[in-house]
Parts: C-alpha cells; structure tokens; sequence
C-alpha cells in the first residue's frame, strides 16, 4: 500500500512539476506537448494502480482480449460511414466489469486500434476519451436507472457527443497561437453530424445488443469469477 | 512548435524522409502519402482566410483581409504537422513488438503485457470475423444488401459471435500462461537482446548535449521567425548557424550511423 501510494503521488507531482517547466521552458508556450503531458499524468495514474492490484491472470487476458474486439468491431463497419461499435463495446465492458476496467480497455483499444489505423498525436486524446467513456459507465452502474434501456441510451448519446468534443480539443490546442473564439466555435460546429451519427449509432447498438452483451458477459463473470467487486466480496465472505 | 522558420521546418522534413525511407524504402510513407498531402494543402489554403491577423494584406475576401503572415503561418503549421506524421511513421516501424515490450515492461509490465496480447489478438480477431462472416452470408445475412437497420444488426451480430467463441478461449490462453510460471512468485531470467554499451552512453551524451543547445537557442528565440503581427527577416544570425548545425545533426543521427555501417559492410 505505501508503494501503491508513492508512485501515486511521483505521477502526480510529475504532471504539475510539468505544468511549472513548460511554463518556464517554453517562451513559445508548447500547448500541445503540454497537453499530451497532463494527459499521459492522469492516465499513468491509472496504470500505476492497476499494476499495483492483485489481478488473477485471467482478468488480464480478458481485458487485452475486450480491448481487442473493441478495437476490432470498427472492422464490418468500414463500409458505413461513422458508425463504429467501439464506444457501445466499451460502454457495455464498463458496466459489466466496473469503471477501472471500462478504463483500461477504452485506453487499449484506441491504442490497439491506432497501431493498425495509423498513430498520431490524437492517440492520447483518444485513449484518454474513450477511457473515460469506459470509467463513467463503471462508476454509474450503482445507480438502478442504468439497467434502464432509456437511461442507457441517453448515456450512450450524450457520450458520442463528449467523445467528439474532447477530439476537438487536439486541433484546438495544437493551434493555440491562431487561437479565436471563431475557431473554435466553428471546430465545434464543424464536427456536429459527425458527433450524431456517433451518438444516433451508439443509441442503435445499445437499443439492440445491450441486453444480450451484459448477459453474455455477466455469465461469464460469474462462471470464471473475473473482476469482482471487492466491496461484494467482502459481503460474501462475511455471510 | 519549438522551430518555425520554414527553412529549418523544410530541412527537418526532408531529413525525417530520408530517415524513413532508410527504414523500408518508404513503403509505409507511401500509404501516407494522399492524407499527408491532403492534410497539408487544405490547412495552407484554409488558414489565410479564417485568421486576418497580420499586417502584409494580399487582397481582401468578402471584406475580410486575406495577410501574408496567416498564409505563412499556415505553411509552417502543414510543416509541422507534416513532420509530426512522418516522426510517428519512423516510430511505428522502429518500436515494433519486441522492443515495446522491453521498454514498457520495465516500469508497467502488466500493462505491456496487455497492450501486447491486445495487439497480437486483432489479427485472429479478423481472421475469425471473416470465418464468421462467411457463415453468416450463407445464411443469408448480408452486409452489403438490406436497409440500413439490419445491416447494423448483422454487423453486430457477427461481433457478438466473436465475443462468445473468443471469451472462452481467452480463459483456455490464462490458464496455459499460468503453467508456464507467469505471476508466480521469484525472479525469472529473461533473454534480452538489447543492452547499452559505452559507445551508447557516449552517443546518448553527445545527442543529448545536442537537445540542450537546441532547447537553448530555441527559448532566445533562434530558429524562429515573427510571423505575427508582422513577417520578420528570413536571415540568420550567427547563433541561428549553430542551431541549425546541431539540429542538422539530430535529426540525421539515424542517417549517419545506418549509413557509415552501409559503407562499412559494402
């Protein structure tokens, strides 16, 4: 535990100690390096727990292999423009397996897939997208309503849309020195249809194969005992 | 953008190329080719007539002033931008498996080790989807014809098939890993094909000395140019040569040792 703590706080001290040496370093002020730094912190901070947890081998092929899909489910759909089922398979692994790995297999499948796709400075800001896609389902699986397809699907829109908007950013702040209001409005505007049809597929795959994904996976959750609440086991244990 | 006088973003660039067509002959810059030059046109058209900052008018447009500097400042951004794609190229041929996992395990092995397994689980993906799909088409459910709804479902249904038949054997792989002694207790001895000797160090010294003459030059404001609000001289300075000379080096680092050993084993 001290060492889980330790490394906890060295990442976070890295991404402010970053924030003050960018600031004095750069007298062109590097917005983009700098933004790819705080986003490589934050998410180093949830690998560094991860790598500190128990996790039985298992939950670690399965989590590569959930990653794998994701990634690979952008594949049937090439033929129809902006509709890729990636969010929907994260979303659905957040809710099953919980937050921390709805993280860890939204950051991998964008890596995964980026490594066939082509790599970029966007790489980060998609990994750290659709991770956080994956962490909120997990950390709002407690409340009842998320068994609620209407809920769910209002989840899944609101998300192609954040999805979208966090993309923007990577254009905005590797143009920071023509920075506007207009530029920015228009980035936004410009990438609308696309951030629907991101939501409107989410809302289609959700209404049609949410139920039968969370069966599919509770099941096996079960059966092999993976990524199980601590907090219920505890419960179990006690009774 | 640390460097943005278009002089020393074309030099960069066109090392960079040379560097990756040391790789594998440009194959993969090939491929990138139309997007690279796609990307690059569109942003140095585009930019002159959104931004109408700059003093230098060239004309106007709809009322707005279409400036020298906004179309300069829009070619050393597609440079930039450019350089940025072919650096990430070089990367991805370079950092292949082997040496990502080298890397990486030494600080996040668990993590390493499950970017790894994803990777070299997306080509069995495919070839099962493609197995899936060819059952699939003769049952009669095609992606290619049909309203767009139930190409959807039959696209998702395939990957729900997927799911099902790889979830089991991703337990078959862990318990495999389990008896060949991964997670178990002790320190196991690996091959590693890389080391660093005293040549590298020295190298890595000279390289990084380099950066910091670099960095130095580059916070005073060498190998820079003033776009905004008014184009500066193109000249440069004396410190501006040594700039220009280390970052010559740096970037043809790789250049320089591939082709002295090319020279050498001739």
């Amino acid at each position: 535990m001290a060492r889980a703590r330790a490394s906890l706080i060295i990442a976070t001290a890295t991404v402010f100690i970053m924030l003050i040496v960018m600031y004095a370093v750069f007298n062109y002020h590097n917005y983009l390096l700098l933004s790819l730094g705080i986003i490589g912190g934050i998410m180093m901070l949830f690998f560094i727990r991860f790598e500190i947890k128990t996790v039985k081998t298992r939950e670690i092929v399965i989590l590569a292999l959930l990653a794998a899909i994701g990634a690979v489910a952008r594949v049937p759909f090439a033929g129809l423009p902006s509709v890729q089922p990636t969010s929907f398979v994260i979303i659905t692994v957040g809710l099953v397996f919980g937050a921390e790995s709805g993280f860890l297999v939204g950051a991998l499948a964008a890596l995964v897939s980026n490594i066939f796709l082509g790599q970029g400075p966007w790489t980060p800001w998609q990994m750290f997208a659709w991770g956080t896609m994956g962490m909120s389902a997990g950390l709002l699986r407690q409340f009842a309503g998320m068994g609620n397809l209407w809920v769910l699907n209002t989840f899944g829109f609101i998300w192609g849309f954040i999805f979208g908007w966090m993309m923007n950013l990577w254009i905005v702040f590797s143009n920071m020195q023509n920075f506007t209001w207009e530029f920015l409005v228009g980035i936004y505007v410009s990438s609308f249809y696309h951030d629907l049809a991101h939501a409107i597929s989410n809302i289609v795959f959700i209404s049609l194969f949410s139920m039968s994904w969370t069966r599919i996976l509770n099941r096996f959750k079960k059966k092999h005992g993976l990524l199980e609440d601590p907090a219920l086991n505890q419960t179990i244990n006690r009774t | 953008m640390y460097f943005n006088h278009p002089i020393f973003l074309v030099t960069i660039l066109l090392l960079l190329i040379f560097v990756n067509i040391s790789h594998d002959g440009g194959k993969d810059l090939r491929k990138w080719l139309p997007t690279l030059s796609i990307m690059s046109t569109l942003i140095i058209l585009i930019n002159p007539f959104l931004v109408s900052r700059g003093t230098t008018i060239l004309f106007y447009f709809r009322g707005k002033q279409v400036t020298v500097e906004a179309f300069m400042y829009g070619i050393t951004m597609a440079l930039f931008i450019a350089i940025i794609l072919v650096i990430f190229i070089s990367f991805n041929i370079i950092l292949n498996g082997n040496r990502f996992l080298y890397i990486f395990s030494k600080f996040l092995p668990r993590i390493a080790l499950m970017i790894m397994m994803a990777i070299r689980f997306v080509p069995l993906m495919k070839r099962r989807l493609d197995e899936i799909g060819d059952v699939q088409r003769l049952r009669g459910m095609s992606m290619t014809v049909g309203s767009l709804k139930t190409r959807v479902r039959s696209g998702m249904l395939r990957i729900q098939i997927l799911l099902t038949w790889s979830l089991e054997e991703a337990v078959h792989v862990s318990n495999s890993m389990k008896a060949r002694g991964y997670g178990s207790e002790g320190k196991k001895s690996s091959y590693t094909p890389y080391y660093m000797e005293k040549r590298d160090w020295f190298w890595l010294f000279v390289l990084a000395s380099l950066m910091v003459v670099c960095f130095y030059g580059g916070k005073l404001g060498y190998g820079q140019m003033i776009i905004y609000p008014e184009l500066g001289p193109w000249q440069f300075f004396q410190f501006d040569w040594v700039v220009f000379f280390c970052m010559l080096i740096l970037t043809s680092f790789p250049l320089i040792t591939e082709g002295r050993e090319k020279l050498r084993w001739k």
